[in-house]
């Protein structure tokens, strides 16, 4: 026996010694700031062109820690806040020219020219990127060392797309990439695969440790933008850590204990950590909904699926669903009331928001009302199972309604959308399958209803949102895969009024045009929204860093550390 | 020794079949479950995106890239070719990682956890089982329903039931992860510490459930040979007790081997709820991972390793068998 012994000794100090493969000291508490909810899994590349959705640097929009874009978008405000471009402007139908900023340099000290720009859209006609602006450019080329003109296809230019695009690109060192090209045989699929474990970008973080566990990044003491963008201050943290957590239930209890100091993840109740447990903890609001609205998870229709094809049927199913029980069960308040429009009634679009007709021609909460619509308009009757029968025998239901399984604020909205419309007489089963199962049915059309959010806050809003929910050119047909209009709703004026807005930059006649686009989708209604979210869920604890920014400071959108909530750790103090 | 080869070779020839078989249902099985992969990390990278063709284009490049634009038999040979190779693909759902690089630092961990804790229930379950068996009275009369319960627990309840009492309820130990994420490996006792708190009770939950079933099966393997002529005609001429319970324990401990080898064949796959629920970094974790997210290669990976290592494990043992049990052997020397 003693033998054995031996032996499993030997096995485990081999084992323990492989495990622990790296000397890294300890990071100081105080020196850190902790963030949490932007990576569920290991960091797989640092390679921004890999395209992948578990990549910590991957999202243009959000983590601009290590390469940075030309601008980023400040929802509180609808303007661009700028980074690597000073400035931008229109000079003509087709052509936008962006200033870049002179004194910007990579962490290698090469300066970030007109040629890096250009380098890095051209990237995206060079491959395929994702990256959608070649839909609309013709080109993009340098007039000086600091001055890029974006110049559109004549057929087929979009303002706001291309703005958009101007705040979704990393600018990336030419020098390097140039390389890895050439080194990859110009061959794409051999370029996303390349790791860039040590990336050098222009941002004010460089990477300094990554495992499957934990990502650190360590301050760029000579990054360009302090003493550009900054006033010559430094951020007061050296490292940003960003444990990754395997679940939700993990990272909201290192929140609660303070081992996270803002972040991203849903937090039920979040209230009671400073009203009943007095944790130094905030959000962007101290009262309901606690968080800014940024997006509108929504119930999509196939609209082609009899009775679904009814607009009638549709209507009464967004009569009869409780949204506030929606926000109160699902989403712990923290959704005020939802709209009958696709135009958010905050942020930068919310000029565009008719209150008028949204009252008049709307739908909120009302049982009472969709049981008139079926009686009254669609001349159904109830049958014994408490169900309504349409005159042509079609039983309304049972239909589905889907999103992927473990989502749970979602996976409770839709319990609550069933719940509510069987008590009005309109059968409805939910179901929760895994998500490769839920994206390929939403995608090919095969469902009755299903659950998505059509875009983030952007300078393209909110024509992105009736883009999404209502163009019905480039979407194929069910059967094949779609990434919008998943219902695969048509109707050719909605397609005109968003093929013009684009080209038009008077500010009453977009605002017309908006509202005759509103106003047909609340007659035809293909998807609806249930309750408005955050653009990220937002939330700090103050127990080792203050300064963070509230709707009372507001000097930065609620944002934890990204997008154009960077602004913020320029401001952030150590408490000690 | 003839024969033996004979024998050898005949067990080779269905252990590669056996091996066969699983690389074919390992390829195909997981391409049943419906749903595409490829459209999940198009719609990933798209969401918020207008429709248009750069979605077509990029949806595209990921299908050569995954060579799932070609017909089914030629993906077939194609991962039958990369198996030799060793090359198990790249991970649909850690897209640019290799399948090997994840499994690999998986099954350190999966071994880690689950070769220690076979080893120490298998042990601490055979000493039990004979002193049950061989004290009676109390001590059995304990233990063996102890055992009994133990052992009837379907293992993810009791697994559960762990981790809710003394990581919950208690909070003696982390409710999951291999190591606390606020810390970084390194080579200290904070570390080390860290590491073993974590490993705690994933490892007692391994080590109570392979005691008890160990310790029925000694138990009863005990009590048979306690009965056996040999025993009591060592009583007779008077040998010390402490002798007869060796004598015995060897005989009984024999088919437990059989058992132990088993257990640490199917190590990695029986790894896979005791990962879960403990949310291990393991293989087991890679799988359940891997289905979720519909990621074929990862699916591949992982149920391969764990059909080798039932594959050798029982090969092994047949081996060893040839050449110890003289039953196998008189078969070997009629048919040679």
């Amino acid at each position: 026996m003693k033998k054995v012994f031996v032996v499993f000794l030997l096995l485990a100090s081999l084992v323990m010694g492989s495990v622990l493969f790296a000397q890294v000291t300890q990071i100081p508490r105080e020196e850190a700031v902790y963030v949490a909810g932007f990576q569920w899994g290991p960091p797989t590349t640092d390679n921004p062109l890999a395209g992948s959705p578990m990549t910590f640097v991957s999202d243009p929009r959000q983590h601009i820690w290590i390469y940075e874009t030309l601008f980023t978008w400040d929802a509180l405000n609808g303007k661009y806040v700028p980074i690597l471009g000073e400035s931008y402007k229109w000079l003509d139908e087709l052509r936008l020219e962006v200033k870049v900023n002179p004194k910007a340099y990579f962490h290698d000290g090469e300066p970030v020219t007109a040629d890096d720009v250009v380098y890095s859209y051209k990237l995206g006609q060079k491959y395929p990127l994702g990256l959608q602006i070649w839909e609309w450019l013709e080109d993009v080329y340098k007039v000086d060392d600091h001055t890029v003109i974006f110049e559109m296809k004549p057929d087929n230019p979009n303002r706001l797309m291309v703005e958009d695009a101007i705040g979704a690109t990393f600018i990336l060192p030419e020098h390097i990439w140039s390389k890895v090209e050439a080194e990859n045989n110009y061959d794409l699929t051999k370029i996303r695969q390349f790791r860039n474990e040590n990336p050098v970008g222009s941002g004010p973080y460089k990477v300094f440790y990554e495992s499957p566990e934990t990502i650190i990044l360590e301050r760029v003491d000579n990054y360009w933008g302090n003493e550009a963008l900054h006033g010559g201050k430094k951020p007061a943290a050296k490292y940003i850590v960003h444990p990754i957590f395997k679940s939700n239930d993990e990272g909201s209890l290192a929140f609660e204990n303070g081992e996270v100091d803002v972040s991203q993840q849903f937090t039920p109740r979040i209230w009671e950590m400073w009203e009943e447990k007095g944790l130094p903890v905030g959000t962007w609001y101290d009262e309901i909904p606690y968080y800014m609205p940024g997006q509108m998870p929504s119930l999509w229709f196939n609209v082609n699926k009899y009775p679904l094809s009814l607009p009638e049927v549709r209507k009464a199913i967004a009569y009869s669903v409780n949204y506030a029980r929606i926000s109160e069960l699902a989403m712990s308040n923290y959704s005020p009331k939802v709209q009958a429009s696709l135009i958010m009634p905050y942020g930068g679009e919310a000029k565009y928001f008719n209150e008028n007709l949204v009252k008049q021609y709307g739908w909120e909460y009302n049982p009472k009302e969709a049981i008139r619509i079926l009686e009254e308009d669609l001349g159904a009757t109830k049958g014994k199972d408490g169900i309504y029968v349409l005159p042509d025998g079609t039983r309304l239901g049972p239909f589905t309604v889907e999103c992927p399984y473990g989502w749970t604020d979602w996976n409770a909205s839709l319990q609550i959308v069933a719940q509510s419309a069987r008590a009005v007489g309109i059968d409805i089963q939910t179901s929760f399958p895994d998500a490769p199962i839920a994206y390929d049915n939403r995608q090919t059309g095969n469902f009755d209803m299903t659950m998505w959010s059509p875009s983030q806050p952007g300078p393209a809003q909110p024509w992105l949102r009736f883009q999404i929910a209502l163009y019905s050119k480039g979407v194929p047909e069910v059967g094949q895969i779609a990434y919008s209009n998943f219902g695969r709703y048509k109707n050719e004026w909605a397609d005109q009024l968003i093929d013009m807005i684009p080209k038009v930059t008077d500010e009453k006649e977009l605002k017309n045009l908006y509202t005759e686009l509103d106003q047909l989708y609340r007659e035809d209604i293909p998807m609806f929204p249930l309750m408005y979210r955050p653009q990220t869920f937002y939330q700090y604890n103050e127990t080792y860093w203050t300064g963070w920014a509230n709707a009372e400071n507001p000097y930065a959108p609620p944002m934890p550390l990204v997008g154009a909530g960077m602004e913020m750790l320029w401001h952030l103090e150590p408490v000690k | 020794m003839k024969g033996f080869t004979k024998y050898f070779f005949q067990k080779l020839f269905w252990y590669l079949l056996a091996f066969f078989l699983a690389l074919f249902l390992n390829f195909f099985l997981p391409r049943l479950i419906p749903g595409d992969p490829i459209s999940v990390i198009v719609s990933k990278m798209m969401s918020g995106t207008v429709a248009s063709e750069t979605q077509e284009r990029v949806y595209q490049s990921f299908m050569e890239e995954f060579g799932l634009d070609k017909p089914l038999p030629i993906q077939f040979f194609n991962y039958i070719g990369n198996v030799f190779r060793g090359d198990l693909g790249t991970s649909f759902s850690l897209y640019p990682l290799s399948v090997n690089e994840v499994l690999g630092n998986a099954i350190v961990w999966t071994i880690f956890l689950q070769f220690p804790a076979i080893i120490v229930g298998w042990i601490l379950g055979n000493l039990l089982g004979a002193a049950a068996a061989y004290r009676k009275g109390v001590f059995d009369k304990t233990i063996f329903p102890v055992a009994l319960f133990v052992n009837s627990i379907p293992y993810y309840a009791l697994a559960i039931i762990l981790l809710y009492f003394f990581g919950v309820y208690l909070g003696w130990f982390p409710i999951g992860g291999g190591y606390s994420r606020t810390l970084l490996p390194s080579w200290s006792w904070t570390f080390a510490i860290d590491v073993l708190h974590h490993y705690f009770l994933p490892f007692i939950s391994i080590v109570l459930v392979t005691i008890g079933g160990q310790a029925i099966g000694m138990r009863e393997m005990s009590i048979y040979e306690l009965n056996t002529d040999y025993v009591t005609y060592s009583k007779m001429l008077g040998i010390k007790d402490k002798k007869i319970q060796s004598y015995v324990f060897k005989n009984a401990v024999l088919p437990q081997i059989t058992g132990l080898a088993i257990s640490l064949g199917t190590m990695v796959g029986g790894a896979l709820i005791t990962e879960i629920v403990f949310g291990y970094p393991g293989v087991g974790t890679w799988l359940f991972n891997g289905i979720r997210q519909l990621d074929y290669p990862m699916i591949q990976g992982s149920t391969l390793i764990i059909a080798l290592m039932v594959l050798v494990a029982n090969f092994i043992l047949d081996m060893v068998y040839g050449l110890i049990d003289p039953r196998i052997k008189a078969v070997q020397t009629e048919e040679g």
